[in-house]
């Protein structure tokens, strides 16, 4: 159908719609007619990627000057490829009302491992591998060699798409991975780089959040993106564990010890370059000698995405003369690894700012905080010159440079933490350095800066005003979305306590407590006989998952639900994980369905969807604190506190919600599914607990619901899936939770349409 | 880090955690027993190197490289002699090549390579820069400085929040105190049943906590003069870079009314327009006023705009 949406011809490939994704598309409209950027929450399983592929692609067509580029970015590349199966149904929606072909080229971007069609690289197993293989194959100097030595093994796919393919652009279309593989593949091109030359003249671009946010691979891939791109975070309700992961830096004993093999290594190539071809280290020298100008230039000129490991002051400055050489810049790293080893070698828990750190170090090893800065770049440089082919090898190396760039650069926000051992295990030396960035914006704040929309957008967002505050950006909207039912088809009841009143909780105090296990799993097994098909619980982590099930076991619970359902259990193993979902499908799909064990911040909670008969009930047992004992943590709750008011109990009740909203949302993918929402823990009927769950969970908890027995809860459950289990047809949902054009038109639903969106 | 062992009696980290390595000026380990029996008259010889030794230049080997201690040793003497700071020179380009050339220094040193010539060529550089040497010896270089108020910053940071702390604590304690005592006054005194006491009493506690919530401000520290210029920053002695431009010229502002001409001030009184606003008062004049001030004020205000721009 084609919507009007303030004066903007939006096409949308279905013949319905859903009134919030009406008002969803209104506040969008509005973030960009406003360059700025937006929060967004909507329930999942309402479309919210049409409703954002189809405004901004018709914001595109109608303003191709305002808005020239649409960067999506998603977590794991099947949702990437249901993005690009959108993008393929509207594309050809346009093509049919409008009769003319559109020349939007649209693609997917991922590694390497996944786009590689060269017989021997691809068969490769680890993305490290494949992504080495390929430098040796297709790195200038190699290619350079060849020339003189026709026997220097080539890419024949990057040599061809080398030859031709940078002058004949990607033909208009929609392209998702395998797509680009196929064009590579009968063209004889490389997919890999055809996809990353591509993207900077394509309209749409989908790929994972690490190619913005990791400033390594940003700098590869993104930071010649247009300035007029709308930048689109989708499932973006980790997005600060993401900034901060891709910031941080662990470093162990065997990092330090192949880093250095690398620094040996480094030091050989040296000697031998020296003997035979000292030209080449003297070329390098006198550029280095005249600073890093061709990359100030570049950024000057506002044609790059600026890198937080590479900081603009550095660009200004030649690089320091005690680093100048390439015997010097050796013995520095020599220096700078010893004196790590030295750190590692402590026998308590060290936590310190990178301005002591700094300080350390140059009473130790005379080392200056400026040459540390350059240490990145200048290795960079050096590797360049050396010609090594298989950079994998080196990634130790790297890694300790950009550790010294970083602890050198930022004196705030950024955290160093040596701890001798785990906690877990105290007896086993296991001495790792933390350096452990504490600030999410810094990781994007380059992406807030270059682009003129950003928008943040996930099913569970709430409470929408911290995201700003931590990752410290001014939105121009916030606004969280409802899902408008025909039907109340979620039913999260909070159970409070046990049939003899135990009240049941996973707090520390009674973690071991029996009388809350046996509740428990009562509970488990009370619904076990009463929903069909599958049930989803989830623990709060897995020590605590393995203590439960050892003593159901023993007290005979999981026997007496093993003669309701089949038990698969989640486990740290990503193959037994796959295999026990795998399974659970399976036994869902036939019989009396199952149940699956699980664990928040998991991996079955983060990106698996149960839709309709895989989870008719999620149990969320206990409230899901992450570890706060963990002192990476309790350093970022500090920093959180002091920089920006944010206190420890607000972030850490904010966070374990956002995930147990998580878990309980995999039950809902759509109007038509319907499920039960189980939290079990007394806590969670407290109003600062529930004030933090999305509002479109909130709503439907009605006071009668919030401290509610096992039976009680078994009651109501039987009561809401009798109803459920009636046939439901699209006609009931027509007029009310999904609209047709004319009905969308009508005054009253105009209305009712601008109550949905919840400013904040 | 437990292969490490003393070269001359072999023994191993592994075999006797407590062993202490030594090294001294040649780069070579020792462990302190050996330290200990080799070198009791003070003196000797290395095992390795046969370098002539003393017993009190023997350090705890701090890394696992040797030759690093080695070079940090060297290091730190070299960097005594060579201790130049960035302001003291004319550019850029010639701070880092007087880097390079101190860093070649201590590679050389450190791989006994050319010893004696660098030894001479040290020896010169101190002769001839011998008052540079004794004025910088106190002095730290900018960055260190940067780092040493980074670190006050964040003592005084860290002290301050933790007395902040302390007194919301505390004051928390005495207004929920207050309040408790509040109440159990009035429950003595007052009237009305207790039900609506303690009703009121709870809205009062909750008022009391979001208060305290309220309350919460950050004082930052100050770092900077009111100058901005940052406390303890080092001025340089560098003359200032001298700007060649042309000069500037003043040219009067022309001010487009859209209005007929203002009569002058002076002439206000003479054209009669003072008839009509009110005299100043001996006390207004005290500070300057005069009313024709207010008088062209008011004039320009009221002629300007009046002939409207065409177009």
């Amino acid at each position: 159908m084609k919507l009007n949406i303030e004066g903007l011809l939006v096409y949308f490939p279905y013949d319905y719609i859903y009134p919030e994704q009406y008002s969803y598309m209104l506040e969008l409209k509005r973030t960009l007619d406003a360059k700025g950027h937006g929060v967004l929450e909507m329930p999942s399983g309402t479309g919210k990627t049409i409703s954002l592929l189809s405004l901004i692609v018709a914001y595109q067509r109608a303003f191709p000057l305002e808005v020239t580029k649409l960067i999506y970015c998603s977590r794991t590349v099947p949702e990437i490829e249901k993005v690009v199966e959108e993008l393929r149904k509207l594309m050809e929606f346009y093509s049919k009302e409008t009769g003319e072909t559109n020349n939007f080229l649209a693609l997917a971007l991922s590694s390497r491992k996944n786009l590689c069609i060269h017989p021997e690289v691809s068969s490769l197993r680890f993305g490290k591998e494949v992504d080495g293989k390929c430098h040796s194959l297709t790195a200038s100097y190699i290619r350079a060699q060849r020339h003189s030595n026709p026997n220097q093994p080539v890419c024949r796919f990057y040599e061809e798409f080398d030859a031709v393919g940078r002058q004949v652009p990607l033909p208009a279309g929609i392209y998702n991975l395998d797509d680009l593989k196929d064009f590579g593949r009968r063209k004889g091109w490389c997919p890999y780089y055809l996809a990353r030359y591509a993207i900077l003249h394509a309209n749409i671009v989908v790929y994972s959040y690490h190619y913005l946010l990791d400033p390594k691979i940003a700098d590869l891939v993104s930071k010649e993106l247009a300035k007029k791109s709308v930048v689109v975070f989708d499932e973006a309700h980790n997005i600060d564990n993401v900034c901060i992961d891709s910031m941080s830096v662990n470093i162990t004993r065997r990092t330090l010890d192949r880093c250095q093999n690398n620094v040996d290594t480094l030091q050989n190539t040296i000697q031998k370059i020296k003997e035979t071809d000292a030209a080449k280290l003297r070329e390098e020298y006198r550029r280095l000698v005249d600073g890093l100008k061709e990359a100030s230039v570049a950024r000057e000129t506002d044609i790059y995405l600026s890198n937080p490991v590479l900081p603009d002051e550095i660009l200004q400055e030649a690089v320091p003369g005690t680093i100048r050489t390439a015997e010097h810049f050796v013995g520095f790293l020599r220096r700078f690894l010893e004196y790590l080893k030295s750190r590692l070698r402590v026998q308590h828990v060290v936590q310190e700012s990178t301005p002591q750190f700094l300080k350390d170090i140059f009473d130790k090893v005379c080392i200056d905080r400026k040459p540390l800065r350059f240490c990145a770049e200048r290795l960079q440089s050096l590797l360049r010159t050396l010609e090594i082919a298989d950079i994998a090898d080196f990634s130790a190396v790297t890694l300790i440079s950009n550790f010294a760039t970083l602890v050198s650069t930022y004196s705030q926000g950024f955290t160093i933490i040596i701890e001798p051992f785990e906690d877990r295990t105290p007896t086993i030396a296991n001495p790792v350095l933390h350096f452990s960035c504490m600030d999410p914006s810094i990781a994007i704040k380059p992406v807030f800066q270059r682009f003129q929309s950003v928008v943040i957008t996930s099913g569970t967002l709430s409470p929408l005003d911290i995201y700003p505050r931590i990752l410290d950006f001014r939105p121009v909207t916030m606004a969280s979305f409802t899902m408008t039912l025909a039907r109340t088809c979620l039913c999260p009841l909070i159970v409070g306590r046990g049939n003899d009143q135990v009240a049941l909780s996973s707090k520390f105090e009674t973690r071991e407590d029996f009388a809350v296990i046996r509740n428990y799993g009562n509970l488990l097994l009370e619904m076990s006989a009463v929903v069909p098909d599958g049930i989803v619980a989830f623990f709060t982590s897995y020590v605590y998952m393995e203590n439960i099930v050892a003593s159901w076991y023993e007290q005979g619970i999981l026997e007496n639900i093993q003669r309701n359902k089949l038990i698969f259990i989640e486990t740290q193993d990503a193959a037994e994980t796959s295999m026990a979902l795998e399974k659970y499908q399976e036994a869902c799909e036939n019989g009396r369905g199952a149940i699956l064990l699980s664990v928040a911040r998991g991996k079955v909670s983060e990106g698996i969807d149960f839709v309709h008969h895989f989870g008719r009930a999620v149990i969320m047992f206990g409230v899901p604190y992450v570890y706060t004992q963990s002192r990476i943590l309790k350093a970022r709750l500090e920093y959180l506190r002091d920089q920006f008011q944010i206190r420890e109990n607000d972030f850490l009740t904010f966070d374990a919600m956002r995930h147990a909203a998580q878990c309980v949302g995999r039950a809902i993918r759509g109007k038509t599914d319907y499920g039960l929402m189980i939290f079990a823990d007394k806590r969670y009927a407290r109003a600062d607990k529930r004030g933090k769950l999305p509002r479109w969970i909130q709503e439907h908890i009605t006071d009668g619901s919030l401290n509610l027995t096992v039976d009680e809860t078994v009651q109501l459950s039987k009561h809401f899936l009798r109803q459920m289990a009636q046939p439901f047809r699209q006609e009931d949902q027509l007029g009310l939770s999904l609209l047709t054009l004319e009905q969308l038109q009508s005054e009253e639903m105009l209305k009712k349409i601008t109550q949905i969106a919840h400013q904040t | 880090m437990d292969d490490q062992g003393c070269p001359r009696c072999k023994t191993t980290k592994y075999r006797n955690p407590s062993l202490k390595l030594m090294v001294n000026v040649c780069g070579h380990t020792l462990c302190e027993n050996c330290v200990e029996m080799l070198f009791v008259r003070g003196s000797g010889n290395c095992v390795q190197c046969d370098t002539p030794l003393r017993k009190s230049n023997f350090r705890v080997q701090l890394f696992e490289d040797p030759t690093v201690d080695k070079e940090v040793e060297i290091r730190k003497k070299v960097l005594k002699i060579y201790n130049k700071r960035d302001f003291d020179f004319a550019s850029l380009r010639e701070y880092n090549d007087y880097l390079e050339q101190v860093e070649d220094i201590v590679y050389n040193l450190t791989n006994n390579t050319d010893v004696e010539n660098t030894k001479q060529r040290m020896e010169q550089y101190q002769r001839e820069n011998r008052d540079v040497i004794q004025r910088n010896k106190a002095k730290l270089t900018r960055e260190q400085e940067e780092l040493e108020e980074l670190l006050l910053l964040e003592q005084q940071g860290n002290e301050q929040r933790r007395l902040e702390v302390l007194q919301e604590e505390q004051r928390q304690l005495q207004a929920k105190r207050k309040n408790k005592q509040a109440l159990l006054d009035e429950l003595e005194q007052s009237h009305v049943p207790a039900a609506i006491l303690l009703a009121k009493h709870k809205v009062r506690a909750a008022q009391l906590e979001t208060q305290i919530e309220q309350q919460k401000q950050t004082v930052k520290p100050a770092s900077l003069f009111s100058t901005g210029i940052h406390m303890n920053q080092t001025v340089s002695l560098q003359p200032l870079p001298r700007i060649e431009e042309v000069l500037y010229q003043y040219k009067p502002l022309q001010v487009e009314t859209y209005g007929p001409p203002v009569p002058e001030l002076e002439q206000l009184s003479r054209l009669g327009y003072l008839n009509h606003v009110r005299a100043a008062m001996p006390q207004d004049t005290a500070g300057g006023y005069t009313s024709a001030l207010a008088c062209h004020r008011a004039i320009q205000d009221a002629f300007s705009g009046l002939f409207p721009q065409r177009g």
